[in-house]
């Protein structure tokens, strides 16, 4: 035991006495630290709003977060305190010794075990202390809650201590080698991504396996805490019992891992011998015959060798020195220096990497959230390269750092130095030997590409972009990274101080930029972010991105060539004596340093000049500040009485090559208040010129800044029932390039922009900050909520354009002449014009919402007509010639929609719909009047693989569609509740045509991915959960929660009485306000649901009670099943279920409901997933547990309730059990 | 070719003086450099080879500033460091051919034909594709010595050559080194002072930076010559008496006993014999008296 002792506290004070003890501990502070004390750093800080800071969920994720990037840490703590006996050959001394292994080993690990727990106790302390930094957010800091800190630094980052420690000891013990340790240390950390990316790519609804047998835990987590409400992200810790969602989970996966640690210690025990000798010295013993035959050479007898006693002469050689010697010696140079990066291990490890990160994430290329689609290039490029950037950036630093230190490390410099060499040209070839690595690395990425590509069966091979993305865009900036390596490098007196400042640098960079320090030009080797576009090439990003790169590029190199000045040579290192050096060598440098200080001054000159003169150069934050500011100084207009748009009729002018337009227009007002009106609010975009006019004389009284507000006043009032007409010119110029945050909307080609660039009438609630955390910034108070239905004023606006009610619309649209130019309403007129192409579009009598667009591209075009019982209907795609994989699906789900639309809702308002593409810098699908822009991103390259893949194309399609009837025909009022009369509708009309097609098992089956949806999205919800009928700004209420309970309800009361629910209320609302000449209130969800209730007999009343007007959860679980044979053959079956119901509040506190309701009871064949119904009833249950008595034909397999999870249920998997057979 | 060393001082950050106004002139031959470690025989040959700066004083070779014009002495320079490394996984002759081409040969049949030489010289052929880094102490010493060969250098500066080589591959390199050194400039630095008697025509000793004697061995010798007196002392209390009564050059065991060597001119007392002086009674003396000065 003493001896025990005696080696813990050795150990423990060894590690406190040296620095990497201290830097790892201080590590954890400060990234813990920043979490709470910084805006917008670290995973928490930077999502949900509400979620503690301090509170157990963050204490939780951060320290999984330090348990999988501490992966190192750890290794290099247990890894190295063992193998330093063996480095340093004290084993010799140690195990002449009598020395128990017991005392030695668990000296050892006991030792590194404690210092890495304390290390990573960094964290707690870092929390803890963030906690008191009075710029925090303070709103997210709870009182500091001690089990908040402990039970996760238990139950998490200890638990991995032990068991990733004890796992690197035991290897290190056995195999003695530390470069064994730290691959198994980075291979675990690697794998472990891999792993995540595969389950995360696949977004598999299995929750318990994928739990356990996560060895850092991330999917653990995800799988306890995802239905978690931020109530109770702010209140539980990851149960030590089998409570929650996932039960016992968390509890099983630690106690496994923990073992997992146990089982390699007692193997450690048992194996390791008490020798010099490893236990693989086996594998060693032939490196070491080899040694023994050198040793035989030399040990041959002179004579044996044959050698005269006497001194050759030696031959005459020729120096020669000049330029071709020169060349020799970089060429020499660069060959030993390649051949010794690809000699060793490290660099094939890498290859190795890169290789298992490329197809891995290559092969997840053709998925995007969830969906199949065709690994297009740059999909493919942004996970090969993406997955291989890391390591680019590693090798670069990693392997600069190597040669330039290797002859000292190597302790050859006195011969290297001494050699008739300059200094450029040992320079060259090191840069050079680093380019030709990376070159090569690039490649293999391109390859593995490629190869991924033909592998998911896409052959459309674009070589040229990779070869653009890869070698000229991210080629020089590698380059860059290495001349600030050597240059570091070069300076520092020591290789890992070197590492330890690149690194830093490099860390730093993300972290400034959340600070908001944006400006490319000052962030070391940043380059503005630019999205490629299959319809839109690199566009207008080229200029941007290539003076980004020359900018660094040539500061980089002008610090390279510093170094070269700077390059040790000889045995002088103070600094004094190498600037001495440097100043004799600086002349010959001077030409090269001149052009490259040139050329960054100039490159640096243009990219200020275009993003900081020519655009005015805003940071988030002073963007943050704009909203915020309109929000102060205008809310007070309000209610601001304003008359309503009834006819827009516009000439825009689109200039897609200089990505600008001008327009003038004509606006209708009509003061539909009962009161005159004599001040005109006008809302602009700050990224337009605006001029405006009205038919009557008016002055302006003000004009905020940026355009923002403006008020005119009219000289005679406009009354009630008048009519003013506004003429305005706009114009959006596009100046050159901004530093970063260009316009999606304007695009060379695929320019796609609406009505927010003109300008519109009275304050837009629109422009205000929702984000909770940034309106605590800047201190405005929570966001207002939407008004209550039957509010006098919002109930006489409607939901998408409060200003205006249904419009004429007219408009003449002009672009290029190689571009087709897209508007709402019908082509009336097309022609060439000063080398322009005019398209004029008009509604003619048919009135619509006040929600235009136009859309500029080269287009391929695909027609036909719909002949429908409504009349024909023109059907068109304008598409990228690249994307033709989903157009027919496009004119499919429009066929089949209109098919249901017509025949169950009203006739269609129009006689055509377009679809078209605009290039993906936005991701989205948008439905204006009887046109319907697409992104390229969504639908266009979605790919069915599987039977079960979720078609997006024609979903998606079904739902914008939809909105000709669900937004386009019936709009909500301006108050709670109303957008889910145009989503929830729209995606309820999307499942019909989904189920039409596909039928009610696949719908079951993406019900389920949907209701994973609902749930998540109500876990993040940063305000407070509506109920459906209520909702405000909640995306997943409107979208997933409305979906279900609309396909529900239909289930239990029929689909053909919501169909006539749905019409009643569609005939009676439709066009609300489109005659009148004094504002009406225009529909809310009180209406909607009375047409639901309406339909639905009285013993189902609830379900519209707790569908629209609660937000209820299920705790349905089958408990018990079992079957018996029966005499006459049948299979009895007895099964216990147990129902629980409750409402949730809006921050997610749930407290029980009685339970009256009708749920399924079933009982099937088949396995698991792929069950078959034998027996279904809907029964009543009362009571919490209910057991039933079943007889079915067949011997069953699986039973139990809701089988189908048609009811919200946080554990949906526990519903069937398998039945046991008695 | 003549290498002139004046009044070279050099001083370090940490403030050892490693040399003090030193000046030398080292003509066409071997040249031998003797002194104890710390003496400043490296940081000396450092200088020479280009390798370190010093703080004042010049050195010209044969009209070239070595101080300010590095790279016309990198040219004809061949240099042995005292320690060296080797960069792993490379072969000899793979390095030897790559340091040839940064020492200028550029002629691949001059290059291989030297190489080859040196290699079967250094008596390294049989092991001349074998990775470097497996060479024993002895293997990468004589790699050390061919490298420095290469390219028929005019300067040669070897630090401590012999060091680490057995005595048959010790003579012959000196052998090597001694049919050279007749055309060009070889300094070898050593504190083995038989090296020095066997190789050099000139020698110079040095101590804490300083030359304390500078000649040919043979005149060294002839300085001495019959003031060198020997005696077998038993115990140590005798050495103790006999260390403060006379100059004592140096001791040996010889069989557990003390055989000591006095410098007198005259017969120190009973029991001395007069023996041949040697260059070691030289180099002991010398520096007993710089250090007694």
């Amino acid at each position: 035991m003493s001896m025990f002792l005696e080696f813990l506290t050795f150990e423990l004070r060894f590690r406190m006495k040296s620095l990497s003890t201290w830097v790892y501990f201080a590590i954890w502070f400060a990234f813990s630290f920043l979490c709470i004390a910084s805006e917008s750093f670290g995973p928490v800080g930077a999502s949900n709003g509400k979620i503690l800071l301090n509170g157990p969920w963050a204490n939780s994720y951060n320290a999984l977060g330090s348990c999988l990037f501490g992966t190192i840490i750890i290794a290099a703590i247990f890894g190295t305190s063992i193998l330093r006996d063996f480095q340093r050959d004290t084993v010799q001394i140690l195990f002449t010794k009598p020395v128990s292994k017991t005392a030695y080993l668990g000296g050892r690990w006991a030792g590194s075990f404690i210092t890495t727990v304390f290390a990573f106790s960094g964290m707690l302390l870092g929390t803890w202390a963030g906690t008191f930094a009075p710029w925090a957010d303070h709103a997210r800091i709870a009182p500091n809650h001690f089990w908040w800190y402990l039970q996760p630094f238990l139950s998490i980052t200890v638990v991995q201590i032990f068991f990733m420690g004890s796992l690197f000891f035991t290897v290190a013990a056995l195999t003695r080698k530390i470069f064994i340790v730290y691959l198994q240390g980075v291979a675990v950390l690697m794998i472990y991504i891999i792993g995540l990316t595969v389950y995360f790519a696949d977004r598999s609804l299995e929750h318990f396996w994928s739990g356990i047998l996560d060895p850092v835990g991330f999917i653990v987590f995800d799988n306890v805490t995802r239905y978690w409400s931020v109530i109770e992200k702010n209140s539980l810790l990851l149960p030590w019992d089998y409570s929650g969602n996932s039960p016992g989970v968390f509890l099983i996966n630690r106690l496994l891992w923990a073992s997992v640690g146990l089982i390699s210690l007692g193997t450690l025990w048992a194996l390791f011998p008490m020798s010099v000798e490893a236990l693989t010295a086996r594998s060693q013993g032939k490196r070491a015959a080899k040694a023994r035959l050198l040793q035989e050479a030399e040990d041959l007898p002179l004579t044996a060798a044959g050698r005269s006693l006497v001194a050759a002469r030696l031959p005459e050689v020729h120096r020669v020195f000049g330029v071709a010697t020169s060349f020799a010696q970089y060429l020499s140079l660069t060959r030993l220096r390649i051949r010794t990066i690809t000699r060793e291990l490290p660099f094939w490890a890498i290859v190795g990497l890169i290789v298992a990160y490329a197809v891995n994430n290559g092969y997840y290329a053709g998925r995007v959230a969830g969906q199949n689609v065709w690994p297009v290039t740059y999909l493919m490029l942004q996970a090969v390269e993406g997955s291989s950037m890391l390591f680019f950036f590693i090798v670069a630093t990693l392997y600069a750092a190597e040669l330039i230190w290797r002859e000292r490390d190597n302790g050859f410099d006195g011969i290297h130095d001494a050699l008739p060499m300059r200094e450029s040209i040992d320079w060259l070839s090191k840069v050079s030997a680093i380019a030709f690595v990376e070159l090569v690395l690039l490649t293999v990425t391109m390859l593995c590409g490629m190869g991924m590509q033909a592998f998911l069966g896409y052959y459309h091979f674009e070589v040229f972009q990779y070869l653009r993305e890869l070698y000229i865009v991210t080629f020089p900036l590698l380059l860059g990274a290495v001349f600030l390596a050597l240059f570091v490098q070069t300076l520092v007196s020591n290789k890992f101080v070197g590492h330890g400042i690149l690194i830093a640098i490099f860390v730093l960079q993300p972290i400034l930029f959340s600070f908001g320090l944006e400006n490319t030009l000052l962030l070391l080797g940043a380059i503005p972010s630019y999205t490629y576009s299959d319809m839109n090439g690199y566009g207008h990003f080229v200029a941007p991105l290539a003076t980004a790169i020359a900018y660094w590029f040539s500061i980089f190199a002008f610090l390279g060539i510093v170094s070269i000045a700077y390059a040790r040579r000889g045995s002088e290192s103070s600094l004094a004596a190498r600037t001495r050096l440097a100043l004799l060598r600086a002349p010959r440098l001077l030409p090269v340093a001149g052009l490259f200080a040139f050329m960054a001054l100039g490159s640096g000159a243009w990219y200020f000049y275009n993003g900081h003169v020519l655009n005015e150069y805003l940071t988030a934050k002073d963007r943050r500040k704009m909203q915020a500011d309109y929000e102060r100084d205008f809310k007070r207009y309000e209610l601001f009485p304003q008359p309503k748009v009834t006819g827009v009729d516009t000439a825009i002018n689109i200039y897609p090559e200089r990505r600008s337009f001008d327009a003038t227009g004509r606006f209708t007002l009509v003061n539909k208040t009962v009161s005159p009106i004599s001040e005109i609010h006008i809302t602009g975009n700050p990224e337009t010129v605006v001029e405006i006019q009205f038919d009557r004389p008016s002055h302006r009284v003000s004009r905020a800044p940026r355009n923002l507000y403006s008020v005119y006043a009219l000289e005679q009032p406009l009354n009630p029932g008048e009519t003013l007409t506004l003429t305005f010119s706009a114009a959006h110029t596009t100046k050159g390039f901004r530093d970063g945050n260009e316009l999606a909307q304007f695009a060379r080609n695929g320019t796609f922009f609406d009505a927010e660039f003109l300008p519109s009438i009275g304050y837009n609630t629109g422009m205000e900050l929702d984000d909770p955390r940034r309106r605590r910034e800047e201190k405005l108070g929570p966001l207002q909520e939407m008004f209550p239905r039957g509010d006098e004023v919002h109930s006489r606006m409607n939901l998408f354009t409060p200003n205006s009610d249904w419009i004429t619309f007219h408009t003449v649209v002009s672009t290029s002449p190689d571009q087709i130019a897209i508007a709402p309403g019908y082509l009336q007129r097309e022609w060439h014009q000063n080398g322009r192409r005019y398209f004029e579009y008009g509604m003619g009598a048919t009135r619509i919402l006040n929600f235009p667009s136009w859309v500029s591209g080269a287009y391929t075009v695909r027609k036909e007509v719909y002949k429908g019982s409504g009349g024909p209907v023109n059907l068109e795609v304008y598409y990228d010639s690249a994307h033709p994989y989903n157009i027919d699906t496009m004119l499919a789900s429009t066929r089949a929609g209109l098919d249901y639309l017509q025949g169950n809702f009203s006739p269609y308002q129009f006689t055509q719909f377009r679809i078209m593409e605009f290039p993906r810098y936005r991701s989205l699908a948008q439905s204006f009047a009887n046109t319907v822009p697409f992104s390229e991103s969504i639908g266009f390259i979605t790919r069915l693989k599987k039977k079960d893949d979720v078609d997006l194309t024609y979903f998606v399609t079904a739902h914008e569609l939809g909105h000709q009837w669900w937004a386009h025909q019936l709009v909500g009022a301006n108050v709670q509740g109303s957008n889910m009369m145009s989503e929830t509708l729209a995606q309820y009309s999307a499942y019909m045509v989904m189920q039409k097609k596909y039928g009610k098992d696949y719908m079951r089956k993406v019900l389920r991915h949907f209701l994973d949806r609902y749930l998540r999205g109500r876990s993040g919800e940063v305000r407070h959960e509506p109920p459906l009928a209520l909702v405000q700004r909640e995306p997943y209420v409107w979208y997933e929660k409305g979906g279900q309970i609309m396909y529900t309800l239909a289930d239990y009361i029929g689909e053909d009485r919501i169909t006539l629910a749905l019409h009643n209320f569609l005939m009676q609302y439709r066009y609300a306000n489109a005659g009148n000449t004094i504002n009406q209130p225009y529909p809310d969800t009180r209406m909607l649901v009375d047409a639901l209730r309406a339909q639905t007999p009285p013993e189902l009343q609830y379900l519209i009670d707790d569908g629209f007007n609660r937000i209820v959860l299920y705790n349905n679980k089958a408990i018990s099943a079992t079957s018996q044979k029966q005499p006459d053959g049948k299979y009895k079956v007895v099964l216990s279920v147990q129902a629980r119901k409750t409402q949730a509040d809006g921050n997610g506190v749930e407290s029980p409901m009685p339970m009256a309701d009708y749920v399924d009871v079933g009982v099937f064949n088949g396995r698991k997933n792929d069950e078959k119904p034998l027996y279904m009833k809907r029964e009543k249950l009362t009571e919490e547990h209910q057991t039933f008595t079943i007889l079915v034909d067949t011997e069953p397999t699986r039973a139990g309730i809701d089988p189908y999870n048609k009811l919200i249920d946080r554990i949906s998997d526990d519903n069937l059990i398998d039945v046991a057979r008695k | 070719m003549a290498l002139t060393i004046t009044n070279l001082s050099k001083t370090y950050p940490n403030g050892v003086r490693a040399l003090k106004n030193l000046s030398l002139t080292i003509g066409n031959n071997m040249y031998g450099l003797l002194g104890p470690n710390g003496a400043g025989k490296s940081s000396l040959m450092r200088t020479i080879a280009t390798l370190q700066d010093a703080d004042s004083g010049t050195i010209t070779l044969d009209g070239l500033d070595v101080l300010r014009q590095k790279d016309e002495v990198r040219k004809v320079l061949g240099y042995l460091p005292q320690e060296f490394g080797v960069y792993p996984k490379m072969s000899a002759i793979d390095m030897l051919h790559h340091l040839a081409v940064l020492k200028g040969v550029s002629n691949a049949g001059e290059r291989k034909e030297m190489v080859d030489a040196l290699l079967h010289q250094t008596n390294l052929w049989d092991v001349r594709k074998k990775a470097l880094s497996s060479y024993s102490g002895g293997m990468k010493q004589r790699f050390g010595i061919a490298q420095a060969l290469l390219s028929n250098p005019k300067l040669i500066i070897v630090d401590e050559p012999t060091a680490g080589l057995d005595p048959a591959e010790r003579n012959r390199f000196l052998n090597l080194l001694a049919s050279i050194g007749r055309e060009v400039t070889v300094i070898l630095s050593t504190h083995i002072v038989d090296d020095v008697r066997e190789l050099c025509s000139r020698m110079a000793i040095i101590a804490t930076g300083e030359v304390i004697l500078e000649g040919s061995p043979a005149e060294a010798l002839a300085s001495l010559k019959g003031q060198i007196w020997s005696r077998i002392v038993a115990t140590d209390d005798e050495l103790r008496a006999l260390e403060a009564a006379l100059h004592i050059v140096s001791t040996h065991l010889v069989g557990g006993e003390h055989e000591i060597r006095v410098f007198s001119p005259a017969s120190p007392g009973a029991g001395f014999a007069q023996v041949p002086c040697g260059l070691e009674d030289v180099y002991f003396l010398q520096l007993s008296r710089h250090i007694r000065n």
